[in-house]
């Protein structure tokens, strides 16, 4: 497997605060990595740095070897990067096949194969029987994949998740998992995921990278985190 | 996939009278009305229905700003008395060709660049729906103050006479608009074609990608469109409609001046488009015909009140029907449809 992303000493300072702090990180392209740690570790920082909505104080990103540092969010969600945000963030007042179809239109597919697409993918996340329903209507696990959904319809290949189960029932988080290993598995995507279900971060199997105060504490198999003393302070420290 | 359940994922089907209740059924049927109108009537409303007719143009060009993009504009009618100012100074040069043409084609070009001058720098810069529409209203303030001091030019305060221009087809045909009912008839077509051609650019790619940005912004941009292009192209074409509209208006109204720019006519477009329906270009265009209809009424009967009813009917269309005469009709239609499927 090859290398999809890196960054090298990537850093955010807002005014007194280091958010993000001399972060390494690599991306092997078809992989899943989860990014955990407790709040103000710097997880929707580091993800914003990656998808361009933030700009880094310093460092470098590199997507496929390229450096990628000074690009916006428009030129990043163009070369396959694209973000799904902490709370939905979708067409509100439009129908479930008009999100979709939005999304198609930005990859410039001949008009004719537009709809079996626009199909492809409501089938893919399971709302193909609510096409024609306003998407303020649906349940918010539904907002939640129907996001995934716009980032498969532009044919990103990163897909970065900002925590893409929050609010979604234990048969909704399941489905996920199973989403998420089709699009690694069958359509070789890389995915990037902030959460904190713990459950859904061992069904999942994919290495974890923690963070701490900004720093990357630690890397590994989600049995080496769970059973790491340093990991265990930090979120005992936490909720103490 | 079986059959049964593909079929209930396809679009309704068109038939004639699905069409017949659709917006473009019913702009046919408008312009239809408006073509056999000098059949039965005659005198001052063929004189001054054109004008309202090319009003209601220029409430089209912010019907597609503020209906399908979600930007207002306080600008719309500097960009129109821009487009009769061309018309009038391309037609005192003496030009090989037929001046009016020329004029008008220099009206889309002029309301075009400047539009898209100001909306490259406004939305690139990121700016505002809330600033922008204070520099349209600067950009009102602007034409209207130039038109007055570069008098030598425009006619200052006593503004610019311009002639009926002359159809001509190259040598062969030369028909002068002089009289009401050619001037209507050449309007017309105008009108009929300035809306086709924006139902057109609103249903095609480009308009979806104009209603997500109104939708959600920052959701576009993360799915890799350049908002700040399309608002700037989609201004860009506000603005020479408008502007290409002003052109034809300054010939047909045969006068141009400074106030025809101002902010007073540019917030009259605003309440035309928010009484006939930002969300629909047939309502901005009716909006625009029957609000200034109305007003021109209204001012020869009570002229002490008339601006204070039209007034508490945009207020009352503000507070109680917030889709306009446009939105209304569609909520008549929708309410008609769900009778006829209720068991």
């Amino acid at each position: 497997m090859s290398e999809l992303l890196r960054s090298e000493g990537l850093t955010k300072r807002f005014a007194g605060l280091t958010a993000a702090d001399r972060i390494d990180f690599a991306l092997e392209a078809g992989s899943v990595r989860c990014i955990i740690g407790p709040n103000g570790a710097g997880k929707t920082t580091f993800l914003s740095m990656i998808s361009g909505h933030q700009k880094p104080t310093s460092g470098v990103i590199y997507y496929k070897g390229r450096d990628i540092t000074a690009l916006s969010v428009v030129e990043r969600a163009r070369i396959g990067i694209a973000r799904k945000f902490q709370t939905p963030t979708v067409f509100d007042a439009l129908t479930a096949y008009q999100n979709v179809e939005l999304a198609v239109l930005g990859t410039r597919r001949p008009k004719h194969q537009q709809r079996a697409r626009i199909f492809e993918v409501l089938d893919l996340i399971r709302l193909a029987d609510e096409w024609a329903k306003p998407v303020q209507f649906l349940s918010h696990g539904q907002r939640q994949w129907l996001e995934v959904g716009l980032l498969i319809a532009i044919e990103a290949e990163l897909l970065l998740l900002d925590e893409p189960t929050a609010g979604m029932t234990a048969t909704e988080t399941a489905a996920t998992v199973r989403l998420i290993n089709m699009l690694t598995r069958e359509f070789g995507l890389s995915v990037i995921i902030i959460e904190h279900d713990i459950n859904f971060i061992r069904d999942l199997h994919s290495p974890v990278t923690v963070l701490h105060l900004g720093r990357v504490l630690m890397e590994g198999s989600f049995d080496e985190v769970a059973t790491n003393e340093a990991v265990r302070e930090i979120y005992l420290g936490d909720a103490a | 996939m079986t059959a049964l359940a593909d079929a209930g994922r396809a679009p309704p089907r068109r038939s004639l009278s699905t069409f017949a209740l659709s917006e473009n059924g019913i702009a046919v049927a408008v312009l239809a009305v408006f073509a056999v109108l000098p059949l039965v009537i005659s005198g001052y409303p063929i004189y001054i229905l054109p004008q309202y007719m090319l009003f209601g143009v220029m409430a089209m060009s912010l019907g597609l700003l503020w209906g399908f993009v979600g930007i207002l504009s306080f600008g719309q009618a500097a960009f129109f008395a821009l487009g009769a100012y061309t018309i009038g100074l391309a037609m005192q040069s003496d030009l090989g060709v037929n001046p009016a043409y020329v004029g008008l084609l220099l009206s889309l070009v002029v309301g075009g660049v400047l539009a898209a001058l100001a909306g490259y720098f406004l939305f690139s810069a990121g700016v505002r729906p809330t600033y922008f529409v204070l520099v349209t209203l600067a950009l009102s303030i602007m034409v209207e103050q130039i038109a007055v001091s570069q008098s030598e030019i425009t006619g200052g305060w006593n503004g610019m006479f311009i002639d009926r221009m002359t159809v001509t087809v190259g040598p062969w045909i030369a028909v002068s608009l002089s009289a009401d009912l050619p001037a209507y008839y050449s309007v017309l077509p105008v009108v009929a074609l300035s809306y086709a051609l924006l139902r057109w650019l609103v249903s095609a790619r480009f308009g979806k990608i104009l209603v997500g940005i109104r939708e959600n912004e920052d959701r576009m941009a993360a799915l890799g469109f350049d908002v700040s292009m399309y608002k700037t192209i989609a201004f860009a074409i506000s603005g020479a409609v408008a502007c290409f509209a002003g052109a034809l208006y300054g010939t047909q109204a045969n006068f141009v001046a400074p106030s025809l720019g101002g902010v007073l006519f540019s917030t009259e477009v605003v309440v035309w488009v928010a009484i006939g329906g930002r969300s629909s270009l047939l309502g901005a265009l009716l909006g625009g015909v029957l609000v200034a209809s109305l007003s021109n009424y209204l001012s020869a009967i009570t002229p002490e009140y008339w601006q204070l009813v039209q007034g508490l009917i945009f207020i009352l269309v503000i507070m109680f029907f917030k889709g306009g005469l446009a939105g209304a009709v569609a909520g008549l239609g929708r309410r008609g449809w769900r009778r006829q499927v209720a068991p």
